[in-house]
């Protein structure tokens, strides 16, 4: 998970102020250096909230089109990796639920098969994990919000309440009422998960 | 010692490791005693592993991703059309028909030939971004050192011609090019062809150097430009004294390194900024 270690240094925060600014002026070169540093961070939310890459690549690229047109009202006022994980938490989880629930395993990413690996287990976990995802899809909004950060973003407790500007405990509300719900919605999976893992 | 609802409230902290000690101390002291509660807290682990277990993303190559990026901005800053696949596909559809009638009349155009300070280039530059993002896999290493011979022409042509920041501008794109083309040039599938062109490569940026050097100014920038892109081909060749990852991959880890680079990273081609005038 991301961590407080990651947070820029000062002269690192000096040169992402000055791209920024840039950018916002319309100059693409100083948004290509924006984009070179974050473009991992996006993708690696979009696919683990989408899990098909080519969709990802594209709600990736949904992701800087809408932060190139927000700059020129984008403030100083919190770092910008923050303001982007929001930016990106919010397009992924409307993706998510815009997209029809789906059967067929093509295209979307498995991890790599393990020798030995049953393909029933596999075929398995990656309904499971659809499941998850789109069972967070449809949480209400305060909770959708703060987990998707959590689950996609893999963001700490500490960052999602700077991500989101509220108080730690009122994450921590949320990621346990959100949590609640997941298990209520997703009974019986999990459940059966327990016991596979058992 | 905690009620069983206390506990049960305090459940999702717990496994998350938000709890402090003391707390932890009074939620373990339940545990041994409540089966129910237990049971309960393997649930949550288990949800929590199917989070953090979610398939992170393979590497993805900056390159491709950019460049489609770079052929919609434009259009949606300016034209604001709505961010919907489908219009971005419209608009790059609209960029390579552009392309297909300028390359129609590319022998009275001369586009492909312009060099950065030719009111045409941008035309160029367009093309070549669509070029790029729909050249198959294995015909890629060899456009991009088309590319990358073609950025050193302009060099060289700028520095001749007493256009130090054009021809600095070159440089950077070269180097790009070269950065995203390093991974293939390194395991080249016929290693003769990777030598040769690298071989070209050296003796093109000799003749920069000579160049800028030969207009009497001798550019400090340029000849930084052309040692550090001399040395990046070093680095190509010689891959045992490789420190950094020459490629831009994600998926290696969930953020990127904070950490600015001690040098901004060049630019893909001349940027119009550095636009000189050409009499």
């Amino acid at each position: 998970m991301a961590r407080a270690e990651d947070a820029p240094s000062i002269e690192g925060d000096a040169e992402e102020r000055r791209l920024i600014d840039r950018s916002a002026s319309g100059d693409q070169e100083a948004f290509r250096q924006l984009v070179i540093r974050y473009h991992r961070l996006v993708i690696n939310v979009a696919v683990r909230a989408l899990g098909e890459l080519s969709l990802a690549e594209d709600v990736a690229q949904d992701v800087f089109i809408k932060v190139y047109k927000a700059l020129p009202g984008y403030r100083h006022d919190k770092p910008f990796k923050h303001w982007l994980h929001r930016v990106a938490a919010n397009a992924v989880t409307d993706a998510l639920r815009r997209r029809r629930p789906v059967v067929s395993l093509d295209g979307m990413l498995q991890p790599p098969p393990s020798a030995g690996s049953d393909p029933q287990d596999v075929a398995t976990r990656h309904d499971l994990q659809r499941a998850v995802r789109h069972a967070i899809a449809s949480l209400p909004p305060h909770y959708r919000d703060t987990i998707a950060l959590q689950a996609f973003g893999e963001l700490s407790y500490d960052e999602i309440a700077k991500a989101l500007d509220i108080p730690l405990g009122t994450v921590m509300s949320r990621l346990n009422g959100a949590k609640r719900l997941l298990r209520e919605r997703l009974g019986d999976l999990v459940r059966s998960e327990e016991a596979n893992t058992a | 010692m905690l009620s069983h609802a206390t506990t049960r409230d305090w459940l999702i902290p717990y496994a998350d490791g938000m709890l402090a000690s003391d707390e932890r101390r009074r939620i373990d002291g339940h545990l041994a005693g409540c089966a129910a509660c237990a049971a309960e807290l393997r649930q949550v682990r288990e949800l929590n592993l199917l989070l953090v277990t979610l398939p992170a993303a393979p590497p993805v190559a900056f390159a491709p991703f950019w460049l489609k990026l770079q052929a919609v901005l434009p259009l949606r800053r300016s034209l604001r059309i709505p961010t919907l696949r489908s219009y971005r596909r419209l608009g790059l559809a609209l960029a390579m028909a552009t392309v297909a009638a300028l390359a129609a009349a590319g022998s009275a155009l001369a586009a492909p030939a312009a060099l950065p300070d030719n009111p045409l280039y941008p035309i160029k530059q367009l093309e070549e971004s669509v070029r790029i993002a729909f050249t198959p896999a294995h015909d890629r290493l060899t456009y991009q050192l088309q590319l990358a011979n073609e950025r050193l022409r302009e060099a060289q042509a700028m520095a001749d011609d007493h256009k130090p920041l054009l021809a600095k501008s070159s440089l950077r794109a070269f180097r790009v090019i070269v950065d995203d083309a390093a991974a293939a040039l390194k395991n080249p599938a016929d290693p003769k062809v990777a030598k040769d062109a690298l071989r070209t490569l050296r003796v093109q940026l000799a003749a920069v150097e000579r160049d800028n050097a030969n207009r009497g100014e001798d550019d400090r920038d340029v000849k930084q430009l052309v040692a550090d892109a001399s040395r990046e081909l070093d680095r190509i060749e010689q891959p045992e004294t490789v420190g950094v990852p020459s490629t831009i991959v994600v998926g290696e880890q969930a953020t990127p390194d904070p950490t600015p680079r001690s040098t901004p990273r060049p630019t893909p081609r001349p940027a119009p900024s550095d636009r000189e005038h050409s009499d």
